[in-house]
C-alpha cells in the first residue's frame, strides 16, 4: 500500500477522533468498514469533509461520488488520488 | 467554517429510538413514533424525504413548551411497509389512528412540502381533531398545484433514469436556498446528500412523488378549512412567491403568511430557532382565541 494511503488513513483517523471528542467511535471501525452502517451519524460526515478539507489543503467536489465517501479507506484513497 | 463549527452546524442525530412505541393505526399497520414533551399537542408529518428522527432538530425548543409528536408515515422509515403505497385517504386514517393510540384529542399539524397537502385533507376529513395548520414551504398554491407537480414529475424521471444521489443533485438548488448552498459549500452538499441517503430508499421515494401528484388540487377546497393556519415560507422558495404565500394564506378564513428571510423552500432549515419562535407565536395567540 503506497505510504501516501497510509498516511491518510491514520490522518483521518484522528480526524474522526476530533470529531467524535474521543477515540470510541474510530477505535471500533475497520478501514474498510461502511462508516454509515458503523454508525456514523449522516452529517456528522460533513464536520469530516469539512475537517479533510483544512487537514489535506483540498476543497471537495460537488460531483464525488457516495462510493467516495463510504469509508476511512475510500476517503483515504480520494485523497490520494488528488494527490497523484 | 471549522470541523467544530461545521459539527455544530450540520450535525443531525438520524438515529430511532428502540424503545419509541409502534402505534397499530388500521389492520396490520404499526408506525413508528416519538413523543416529546408535553402539554398541546403537536403532530409533524413527513414529506417522503423526511424520518420522523430527522424533526428533533427542528422541534427542540417547541418540546419545550408543547408535546411533539414525529411518526414515520405507513410505508416509510421505521413503520409497517406494504406492497403498495396507502392513498393520501389512508394515510389520514393512519394519522387519526395514531392520535387515538396516543390518546391526543386534537393536534396541531406541522407540515412541510408534499405533507402540506396531508395536512388539508385531515383537517378537511377530521376538522374536531385538528387545532390548527402550521405549513412550511406548502405545496398547495393559490391558484393551483401545476408548477409543484411538474416539479414532482420531473424529480421521479431524474430518479428513474440516474438514481438518488443524482436526484439529490437535481433537487438540491431547488430546495435548498441561496444562502445556504454558499455556507455548505461542497462538503455540506455532500454530508446532506449522505443523510438523504441514508433517509430515503428508490422504492419510497417513488411511491412517495407518485403520491405526491395525486389529490384534488382545487385552492377552494382551502376555504372550507376554520381552523388558524400559519404559512411559514422563504423568500427564496423558488417553488412559492412571497405575493402567492399572502394569496394562498387568504384563501383560508383564519390564516396568515409569514415570511422568512433568506430561507429556501424547507425553511426550518436555514433558521430552526426562528422558525419554532414563529411557530409557537402562532399557537399561544391561536391557544389564547379559541
Amino acid at each position: 500500500m503506497p505510504d501516501t494511503v497510509v498516511k491518510a488513513r491514520q490522518q483521518i483517523r484522528e480526524l474522526l477522533v476530533d470529531v467524535f471528542g474521543g477515540p470510541s467511535f474510530v477505535d471500533g471501525v475497520h478501514d474498510a468498514v461502511s462508516l454509515r452502517e458503523a454508525g456514523l451519524p449522516s452529517t456528522a460526515l460533513v464536520a469530516l469533509l469539512v475537517a479533510m478539507e483544512d487537514a489535506f489543503g483540498f476543497e471537495w467536489d460537488d460531483d464525488v461520488p457516495p462510493e467516495a465517501l463510504r469509508s476511512i479507506e475510500s476517503l483515504a484513497g480520494h485523497v490520494a488520488a488528488l494527490r497523484d | 467554517m471549522s470541523a467544530d463549527a461545521a459539527q455544530d452546524e450540520y450535525y443531525h442525530d438520524l438515529s430511532y429510538r428502540e424503545d419509541a412505541p409502534r402505534v397499530r393505526t388500521r389492520a396490520d399497520i404499526e408506525l413508528y413514533c416519538e413523543s416529546t414533551g408535553d402539554g398541546v399537542a403537536i403532530t409533524t408529518l413527513n414529506n417522503f424525504f423526511f424520518t420522523a428522527p430527522f424533526w428533533r432538530d427542528y422541534t427542540g425548543e417547541l418540546a419545550k413548551h408543547y408535546r411533539v409528536v414525529s411518526y414515520d408515515l405507513c410505508n416509510h422509515g421505521h413503520s409497517t411497509r406494504l406492497e403498495q403505497e396507502p392513498t393520501w385517504e389512508e394515510h389520514a386514517t393512519d394519522l387519526i389512528g395514531l392520535l387515538d393510540g396516543l390518546e391526543i384529542d386534537s393536534t396541531y399539524l406541522l407540515a412541510s412540502s408534499a405533507s402540506t397537502q396531508l395536512a388539508r385533507d385531515v383537517a378537511l376529513a377530521y376538522p374536531d381533531r385538528v387545532r390548527g395548520l402550521v405549513l412550511a414551504g406548502p405545496v398547495l398554491g393559490p391558484q393551483g398545484m401545476r408548477r409543484h407537480r411538474m416539479l414532482q414529475r420531473s424529480w421521479v424521471r431524474t430518479l428513474n433514469d440516474h438514481g438518488v444521489p443524482i436526484l439529490f443533485s437535481h433537487m438540491y438548488p431547488e430546495f435548498v436556498s441561496t444562502q445556504m448552498n454558499e455556507d455548505y459549500g461542497s462538503a455540506g452538499f455532500l454530508g446532506l446528500r449522505e443523510s438523504f441517503l441514508a433517509m430515503s430508499t428508490p422504492e419510497e421515494l417513488i411511491n412517495g412523488l407518485t403520491l405526491a401528484q395525486q389529490g384534488d388540487s382545487n385552492p377552494a377546497l382551502l376555504t372550507r378549512i376554520q381552523m388558524p393556519t400559519l404559512i411559514t415560507l422563504g423568500d427564496d422558495d423558488i417553488l412559492l412567491s412571497p405575493t402567492a404565500g399572502h394569496e394562498l394564506a387568504a384563501l383560508f378564513p383564519n390564516g396568515r403568511c409569514e415570511i422568512m428571510p433568506k430561507a429556501g423552500h424547507v425553511p426550518f432549515l436555514d433558521d430552526p430557532e426562528g422558525f419554532q419562535e414563529l411557530v409557537r407565536k402562532f399557537i399561544d395567540e391561536a391557544e389564547a382565541n379559541a
